[in-house]
């Protein structure tokens, strides 16, 4: 017997379906909004997409992948009802139904809520509970959202991102041993975080700041970037992004105090931080969800730089329309990167390379 | 005969070594170590039918997890006689501790 795995495969056809279309919705009106030229401007459905665009991307590309990813970790059908919700309420989004969209990714994170709590019942541990906490934050935001209570959604938004990624560096870093008053500066941190996202845009700002550090100080990417390979890869996705982090932290802070940081500290979060994690863990977790092998090899490594010099260009090269061409230009780099290393699998004549296959010693 | 395994075996001689070295062939790429290395074999048992070998990992919330016990079943399945079944199984209890980790390991992550 192999393990008692459940795939639940057909309940990701709707979000194999409805994800590419939110993530090319989210990036066309990205592209719009900062002034590049599009053939399709004017249409029902990028007009939408340009009014949507954090919606989409974090709500319905991301929201839906972490809970995919999720569910797939607690290995029961019912938890892929969420992500197809999610997934779903980008078409609706596109269609111009957008409160049925936002409803529906209410829905979705009120059920990632539900399926966070079952993570934590199997496994009460501080970096389990960090994620329910993200979740909990990804629900307030989306309630604020749908409702139009006054909630501030795109830092509550935020603040479920960087919590989900900051517990699951947390969870790693258990392999180092810890000096006295991490564990506490960490908490102090997150405790700022959270007070920041619903009342103080500084407060969030250097919260984030200090996380960056304190991330760069403690995680195991700072020892698993003298590997080779994909662990290499991904050490190098985390230490690029948790730069980006400081760099947004400290953006942030400034564009609440009035300075023309707004595009720094979006973008070096969403873009700079948050997809220059997905670069970086999706060679491991693509496998996982999707059951395809990938192979890999330097090629990994255009995509990343196209990202971050792009995102260079934009932020601090005055270059607004030009780097955002550069990062859209990344994420299909980076897209097709991984048809690419699926295709070389299947081709390859032995398993040399392939994504788990890495041996660091 | 080399024995460096940090879990219980218990089955034949003959399989003790080539059960480790399968084993220790299971990378976590996010951590650059074996799954030996990073002490989530909780055990190994062989009998004349069967390989049961119980893996933990450090996180309830990682689908990894799943990729990695698939690979597991896959290097045992290299060194196990014809006819014997495999079974990779999942437990969370005990609960994975830094304890677990072997020596290499600590001094990779700086202990």
């Amino acid at each position: 017997m192999r393990n008692g795995r459940r795939f639940a495969g057909h309940w990701l056809l709707l979000p194999a379906l409805a994800v590419p279309a939110a993530l090319v919705g989210a990036i066309a009106g990205g592209l719009l909004r900062a002034g590049v030229a599009l053939p399709a401007a004017g249409s029902g459905w990028l007009d939408a997409a340009v009014q949507a665009h954090s919606f989409l991307m974090i709500c319905c590309v991301l929201g839906t992948v972490i809970a995919i990813e999720r569910a797939v970790a607690v290995g029961h059908p019912l938890a892929f009802v969420g992500p197809s919700m999610s997934a779903g309420a980008g078409i609706a989004q596109l269609a111009w139904a957008g409160q049925l969209a936002a409803w529906l990714v209410l829905a979705a994170s009120l059920a990632f809520v539900a399926v966070s709590v079952v993570i934590v019942r199997r496994q009460r541990a501080a970096h389990t509970g960090l994620l329910l906490l993200g979740a909990v934050c990804w629900a307030v935001g989306c309630l604020g959202y749908a409702a139009g209570l006054p909630v501030n959604e795109v830092p509550c938004w935020f603040a479920f991102l960087v919590l989900t990624i900051a517990a699951e560096r947390l969870e790693m870093t258990r392999l180092m041993r810890r000096r006295p008053g991490t564990s506490a500066a960490l908490a102090v941190i997150l405790v700022a975080l959270l007070l920041g996202a619903v009342g103080s845009g500084v407060l969030f700002g250097l919260a984030l700041a200090a996380l960056a550090v304190w991330l760069l100080l403690f995680d195991i990417a700072r020892r698993t970037v003298r590997t080779y390979g994909l662990s290499r890869y991904m050490a190098v996705c985390l230490l690029l992004g948790y730069g980006w982090l400081l760099v947004a932290g400290l953006a942030w802070a400034g564009a609440s105090r009035g300075w023309p940081l707004r595009d720094a500290a979006l973008h070096g979060l969403g873009l700079g931080f948050v997809i220059g994690m997905v670069f970086g863990h999706a060679p491991v977790i693509l496998p996982a969800i999707a059951r395809v092998k990938l192979k890999f090899g330097p090629a990994w490594y255009a995509p990343l730089a196209l990202l971050h010099a792009s995102l260079a260009l934009r932020l601090f090269g005055g270059l607004l329309a030009v780097g955002a061409a550069g990062n859209a230009l990344a994420i299909a780099a980076f897209a097709a990167t991984v048809i690419g290393a699926a295709l070389a699998f299947q081709h390859s004549p032995s398993r040399q390379g392939q994504v788990h296959g890495t041996d660091p010693s | 005969m080399k024995h460096d395994e940090n879990y219980p075996y218990a089955g034949p001689e003959a399989l003790r070594q080539p059960v480790l070295n399968a084993l220790r062939r299971v990378v976590d790429p996010e951590v650059a170590m074996t799954i030996v290395d990073v002490g989530l074999v909780y055990g190994a048992t062989v009998t004349p039918e069967r390989l049961h070998v119980l893996l933990t990992m450090t996180s309830a919330a990682c689908p990894v997890a799943y990729v990695i016990l698939d690979d597991a079943y896959a290097e045992l399945e290299r060194v196990a006689p014809a006819g014997m079944s495999i079974d990779v199984e999942l437990v969370w209890e005990p609960p994975w501790t830094t304890d677990r980790m072997s020596a290499s390991a600590k001094a990779f992550m700086g202990w």
